[in-house]
């Protein structure tokens, strides 16, 4: 089961930088008793060392995550950002992206989130959804956007 | 003996299992029955370069070191269309067959 709710997802977010979109959509995880106090530091600290940035088309996207330490139900967050914010290349972690996007998955087990990794893969392989996500006009609209895409319940 | 192929990435659980997911469902469907993919982290990998059943490595990071067996990069597993995830199977597939 993940879990995912509006108080979940950042709408229309302006952060100077990835340290503060990940200690915001952790926050909000931690808030609902989701992850522990210290999973946004985590992931941060993971950040840096293993980033996530995904060269997406047309505008990239973030993967951020930290290990199943700290994660006491599987939760997704999500920001829609105003204007882009960098992140590494995963690939490439000398590479600044500018990324629109940012899906936060605190997982307990992959195994047990498979289908809605699989959902995701196929979401970031697909442009004309990704802006379709970015356009979404409110916040209610991008996540009833997200559990009708990614089937989540 | 069985036919190893290794998932690296960097240290996450979640995109190695991204690309593992798609390998083992193409293996299931090609009907090979010894073919094991396994997900590992990037720092383990000396560990396994060593072992003969080791047949490929699929890197979900930048690739800076040469292998003795093929490589592929894994990224479209992650961010690539339908058919560039496809076209990195079929190839996946052409290494299993020939060795």
């Amino acid at each position: 089961m993940l879990e995912f709710n509006e108080s979940l997802i950042a709408f229309d977010l302006q952060a100077k930088d990835a340290q503060e979109v990940i200690g915001l959509l952790a926050g909000n995880m931690h808030a609902q008793g989701l992850v522990s106090a210290e999973y946004g530091a985590q992931t941060l600290a993971r950040e840096m060392v293993h980033p996530t940035g995904l060269p997406t088309k047309p505008f990239c996207i973030a993967f951020p995550h930290a290990d199943a330490e700290g994660v006491n139900r599987s939760a997704l967050g999500v920001a829609v950002m105003h204007q882009p914010v960098k992140f590494q290349n995963m690939a490439d972690p000398d590479e600044g992206l500018d990324v629109m996007l940012v899906f936060m998955l605190a997982n307990r087990d992959p195994e047990e989130q498979i289908q809605t990794l699989r959902n995701l893969a196929v979401l970031f392989g697909q442009p004309e959804k990704l802006v379709e996500l970015r356009d979404q006009a409110t916040l209610q609209a991008v996540a009833s956007w997200l559990r009708r895409e990614l089937r989540l319940s | 003996m069985g036919k190893l192929i290794v998932v690296a990435c960097g240290a996450g659980i979640n995109t190695s299992t991204m690309a593992e997911d798609s390998i083992k469902e193409r293996v299931a469907q090609e009907g090979f029955s010894d073919v094991e993919v396994k997900r590992i982290l990037m720092a383990d990998i000396d560990g396994f370069l060593g072992r003969t059943d080791l047949i490929m490595v699929v890197s979900m990071m930048k690739i800076f070191r040469t292998f003795n067996v093929p490589v592929f990069q894994g990224m479209p597993f992650l961010i690539g269309s339908k058919q560039e995830k496809d076209e990195l199977l079929d190839k996946i597939v052409e290494v299993i067959k020939k060795v």
